[in-house]
């Protein structure tokens, strides 16, 4: 294995200043980021820049400005060593639906090159539990199944650095659950892991480190807790009616209005609860529900990231294939 | 195994396996054979089936290779090209399986043209003159099938290929010598059908029947395959997702 010579400290992905700009339209802008042995998510809604950001690092665009080390190896210097170095799995679940599963890996094992690729094959298949339906046509696999088979793709030369482009998408809980624990396995084993993802519950579980990315800027990296204490301890949401014109409590801060809800973060929610509600009430606003909890990701999120609209074109073709609606 | 030997192997078998695909390739040929060599009630020769065999293995090549510039598209579609650039094999790698794959399709489809053919009564081929027939097939296949292949990088859209495809072909064919000797062409066709490329397979599989080295055609579609694949070599090296 080439990954057990690898140092977990080591930085695997180091961007400086990455920049990928289409026109006036700026996809990624000064993107600086350090990625090791994790599983380093980047998150945000669809046009944000993550898929940019993951084909610049696979190579296979090229950055309008800034550099990007994978591995040692610069993506624009020595890009053939850099894709010796990865694996990358679109998010289009391309596998090949008229060979079988084992044929599917083998053909991979051979396009990288590997040594004795039908036992490396085989280790694949095992790894990602395929191995008792590996003779059969990749036609009649679930969506679980073919993400499965395109992680067994992608193993098949050890690779130090493996990008996931929304691996979970289009799946049902339980095929979701059992990729995230592949990709457990997989840190575990020594490799460093970039996906991008805009499920936030995801990212928060599974996900070692996130980056919150918004318009093409990275807007917070750091651990899902770290994230989530950044804003507040708990947070408080009020539903109700009336003029709400502003109150001061000492350890709690208004966040936002939407719609009726009036949404707090608190040091302290079950001691802040009901003097939020007296203050409310004497401040000649009704309340009709309140609730605390933990802040989440979507949090986090909605305090960093402008309300932006999906403006990105819609591919028809990668949605489609997201379902799993083909041949 | 080779890269290029791999991209190929995985199209022949997503062809073989296609099934209707592989029917159609088959049957098509001989169809075009049949109702052209046969069927029309007109004769600008004598044994007929001998000078419009060239034509129809020329035609098949052509058409078999400019359909063949719609794999490339589907794998852009589907996602599999992307992870193809994004493997450690150079990228011509994928440009020269195309190719390789196109042109074996070409080259069966041709094997089954002769075959019906020799069948309905066309002169035997050498062996030296089999050889040679396929020989100019395949720089005329590798010629088409990696300037198809280029293109459909640049192409978003396989309905549109496709139409663009069948507009081409058609005049191409009727434009060439395939059907008529030059002589009995309508005066303005003649300068046309001599600079149609198809006619520079087509004449240099007749030469040789007749039982001369078409040096002249081999080497000018030899310069030409060169000249695109190069390019095409180029376009595959700078690729853009």
């Amino acid at each position: 294995m080439k990954n057990t010579e690898h140092n977990p400290a080591e930085h695997t992905i180091v961007t400086c200043n990455l920049t990928k700009k289409y026109g006036d339209l700026c996809a990624v802008n000064r993107m600086n980021l350090t990625v090791g042995n994790e599983i380093f998510g980047i998150l945000g809604p669809n046009g944000s820049g993550k898929t940019t950001t993951v084909l610049m690092l696979t190579t296979l665009l090229e950055p309008t400005e800034g550099t990007a080390e994978v591995c040692g190896f610069d993506v624009r210097k020595d890009p053939r060593n850099v894709r010796n170095s990865i694996s990358y799995v679109p998010q289009d679940m391309a596998v090949d639906v008229r060979l079988t599963g084992r044929e599917n890996v083998m053909m991979y094992a051979e396009l990288y090159g590997v040594e004795r690729p039908a036992e490396k094959t085989e280790e694949a298949l095992r790894i990602l539990e395929l191995s008792d339906r590996a003779d059969d046509f990749a036609k009649v696999y679930s969506g679980g199944m073919r993400r499965r088979l395109e992680l067994a793709q992608a193993l098949v030369h050890n690779p130090h650095v493996l990008f996931l482009d929304e691996p979970t998408v289009g799946l049902d809980v339980a095929a979701r659950k059992k990729i995230w624990e592949h990709i457990r396995t997989l840190r575990d084993a020594g490799m460093s892991i970039f996906v991008t993802t805009h499920y936030m519950d995801e990212a928060d579980k599974y996900c070692d480190r996130v980056a919150i990315i918004d318009r093409g800027v990275i807007k917070a990296v750091d651990t899902p807790e770290n994230l989530k204490s950044m804003i507040s301890q708990d947070v408080i949401s009020v539903s109700i009616s009336g003029e709400f014109s502003g109150i001061t409590i000492p350890g709690v801060r208004f966040a936002f209005l939407e719609d009726d809800e009036l949404v707090f973060y608190a040091d302290h929610g079950d001691t802040a609860l009901p003097l939020v509600k007296d203050a409310l009430n004497e401040a000649g606003v009704r309340v009709k529900a309140m609730s605390v909890r933990r802040p989440s990701l979507d949090d986090v999120f909605l305090h960093l990231v402008d309300n932006a609209e999906d403006t990105s074109p819609f591919r028809l073709g990668s949605f489609r294939n997201m379902l799993g609606k083909r041949g | 195994m080779n890269p290029i030997l791999v991209y190929c192997r995985r199209d022949l078998i997503r062809w073989f396996r296609g099934r209707w695909g592989f029917i159609s390739a088959m049957v098509m040929p001989a169809a075009w054979l049949v109702f052209v060599g046969l069927a029309l009630p007109i004769r600008f020769t004598d044994d007929y089936i001998d000078f419009v065999t060239p034509g129809i293995l020329a035609m098949t090549t052509l058409s078999a290779s400019l359909s063949g510039g719609g794999l490339l598209i589907l794998d852009r579609m589907l996602g599999f090209f992307n992870k193809f650039l994004a493997l450690p094999p150079p990228r011509e790698s994928i440009l020269f399986g195309k190719i390789l794959v196109i042109t074996i399709r070409g080259l069966i489809q041709s094997t089954i043209i002769l075959c019906f053919a020799f069948l309905l009564g066309a002169q035997l081929y050498s062996p030296v003159q089999l050889l040679m027939t396929y020989l100019i097939l395949f720089i005329f296949g590798s010629l088409l099938s990696a300037a198809a292949t280029t293109v459909a990088i640049y192409v978003d859209d396989h309905d549109q290929y496709a139409a663009v495809n069948a507009m081409v072909s058609m005049p191409v064919f009727f434009t060439s010598s395939a059907m008529m000797p030059y002589d009995q062409m309508p005066g303005w066709l003649q300068p046309v059908a001599h600079v149609n490329p198809l006619s520079f397979a087509i004449d240099g599989i007749r030469l040789m029947q007749a039982g001369t080295v078409p040096l002249f055609q081999i080497g000018l579609l030899s310069l030409l395959c060169i000249l695109v694949v190069g390019l095409a070599v180029h376009a595959f090296r700078k690729v853009k997702v």
